[in-house]
């Protein structure tokens, strides 16, 4: 199959080309170039760091993709899972990082709800404290080529005060062995309340995935985000994801993770005010080689703040599942009360999970507990099941539904639950 | 799957070792006393670089935590690994290695 994206490579002439035909403040060319300095200097991250030691990119091979040059008619974006039934405000699709359609009947006068490139355009100065200062645009290879070359992508701005009712939502789709380098900027200003639904789909063509979101809830402000990666088998996934929570501020943050051929994923949140809140729900289901990669940091920096982090997944045929998460409560962050566990049910031998839970904790009047399970299904589950007359296909698409109930339980909204609870089932594979 | 010819005899010392990509997998090939083997560059105790370890007569250590595996036939052969590594079939030709992945 040839490929239908035109890629010019990530190279300093592409990247001049890049930059010479954007027309954006110059605070953001100077952050552009800075990123594209950074990158050009580090190597891609290497096996014998900690954090890379469990996942090989050594297949990956960065110089046969590029910036995302014009998409060729007929390619197609995927269909969305998250919006079945759902009334949304507003809704954004792209493919391989090229807008690909857009809607905002329902979105509220004030909040500003688009494509992030025209976005930044016209409020620069609004946007200008949030972009990039919230995920580190030099954190890695991966992070400075997103940083320098990120190209559409979403913002959600709602001002002090607003609730939005219904949720926004954003399909990003990869295909034909494209490339999609987009950024999402969520910020909530005070007392403002939504619901954001993101998710990715795309073909099973090798395509790249370079990305990165960042989050701002306000105080006392309340979020509620979903973001499902479900891109086609051949997709690498990079992203760094955090989100800072300011006093009093609510975060409920589920990722469902079931796409994708590596996905390599940071996704940190912050509480900086005292009294924050969130609640961090993980679904993943993984299948053939696919290796998923989760890092995840819950960092308390103040004081009678609450997180609460629960990641499930289930594996099958060869694939792999990391999870390395830490909680970090910084000195002064007292009364902090953090909660990390992680479950994977293994369905099949040849799979394999890893579940490396830390904690770090620099005050000393916290509550601060982790965990985390791995195991098979149970025979004597599957055998109480076939006395009750069920087959053993049938036994285990119950015990794995029982399995992410606990964490079906958690996410408040129903599209989002049918969706994953779905996919899962269309998945498991028959085991007679 | 079929054969595929990977690497030149004469590129790899004896004894000596090469990490080569066949079918979106990394796989080591070890030669040792005249023959060559291929097993896949993973250590089954925690996915280690296998293809990095010392080489001694028939066992490669994992550079990690150093368990031993067979060369021959990917067997595990002390802790901390408790499972074997895939061992792939090979065959050399004149100069050429040919290896058949297996699953």
């Amino acid at each position: 199959m040839t490929e239908m994206t035109l890629a010019s490579g990530f190279t300093s002439d592409a990247f001049a080309a890049f930059l010479a035909a954007r027309q954006e403040p110059l605070w953001l060319t100077e952050l552009r170039r800075a990123a594209w300095e950074a990158f050009e200097k580090m190597e891609l991250p290497s096996r014998r760091e900690e954090e890379w030691m469990r996942t090989d990119i050594r297949l990956f091979k960065l110089d046969r993709f590029g910036l995302p040059g014009e998409t060729l008619p007929g390619l197609t974006a995927p269909p969305a899972l998250l919006t079945e039934g759902v009334d949304l405000a507003g809704r954004t699709a792209s493919l391989n990082s090229r807008p690909g359609g857009f809607s905002s009947e329902g979105v509220p006068p004030g909040v500003l709800f688009g494509n992030l490139e025209e976005m930044v355009a016209e409020h620069g100065d609004l946007l200008r404290p949030h972009l990039f200062q919230i995920v580190n645009p030099q954190a890695d290879k991966f992070a400075a080529l997103h940083a320098a070359c990120w190209s559409g992508g979403v913002l959600v701005y709602v001002p002090r005060g607003v609730r939005v009712e219904k949720p926004f939502h954003m399909l990003s789709g990869l295909a034909g062995g494209g490339v999609d380098l987009s950024h999402a900027l969520i910020v909530l200003e005070e007392g403002a309340e939504a619901t954001v639904l993101a998710e990715t789909a795309g073909d099973d063509q090798p395509s790249l995935h370079c990305g990165a979101i960042e989050i701002v809830v306000g105080a006392g402000a309340k979020l509620r985000y979903v973001n499902l990666q479900n891109w086609g088998s051949g997709t690498w996934h990079f992203a760094h994801q955090r989100a800072v929570v300011e006093r009093d501020g609510a975060l409920q943050w589920t990722i469902g993770a079931l796409g994708g051929r590596l996905a390599k994923v940071n996704q940190h949140v912050a509480l900086v005010g005292d009294g924050a809140d969130t609640q961090v729900n993980g679904v993943m289901f993984t299948e053939g080689k696919q290796h998923l990669s989760y890092h995840t940091l819950q960092h308390h920096q103040a004081a009678h703040c609450r997180s609460d982090l629960l990641y499930k997944g289930a594996l099958q045929d060869h694939s792999q599942l990391v999870w390395r998460g830490m909680i970090k409560v910084d000195p002064g962050a007292q009364k902090t009360n953090g909660y990390q566990r992680n479950d994977n049910l293994i369905l099949t031998e040849t799979a394999r999970a890893d579940s490396i839970p830390g904690l770090e904790i620099e005050a000393d009047d916290v509550i601060c507990t982790h965990g985390a399970t791995a195991g098979r299904v149970d025979d004597q589950q599957i055998f109480y099941a076939r006395c009750r007359g069920l087959t053993r296909n049938e036994a285990v698409r119950m015990i794995v539904a029982g399995f992410f109930q606990q964490v079906f339980d958690r996410i408040t909204i129903e599209s989002v639950r049918e969706a994953l609870g779905h996919a899962i089932g269309r998945r498991i594979r028959e085991y007679d | 799957m079929d054969f595929q010819r990977v690497a030149r005899l004469s590129d790899l010392p004896d004894p000596g070792r090469t990490v080569v990509e066949i079918d979106d997998r990394l796989v080591v090939l070890l030669r040792v006393a005249g023959e060559v083997f291929a097993i896949d560059d993973v250590c089954t105790h925690d996915g280690g670089p296998l293809g990095e370890g010392e080489l001694e007569d028939h066992t490669i250590a994992c550079p990690r935590h150093g368990a031993k595996f067979d060369i021959r036939t990917g067997a595990a052969l002390t802790m901390p690994a408790t499972r074997p590594t895939q061992a792939h079939d090979v065959k050399v030709e004149g100069d050429d290695i040919w290896v058949r992945v297996r699953d």
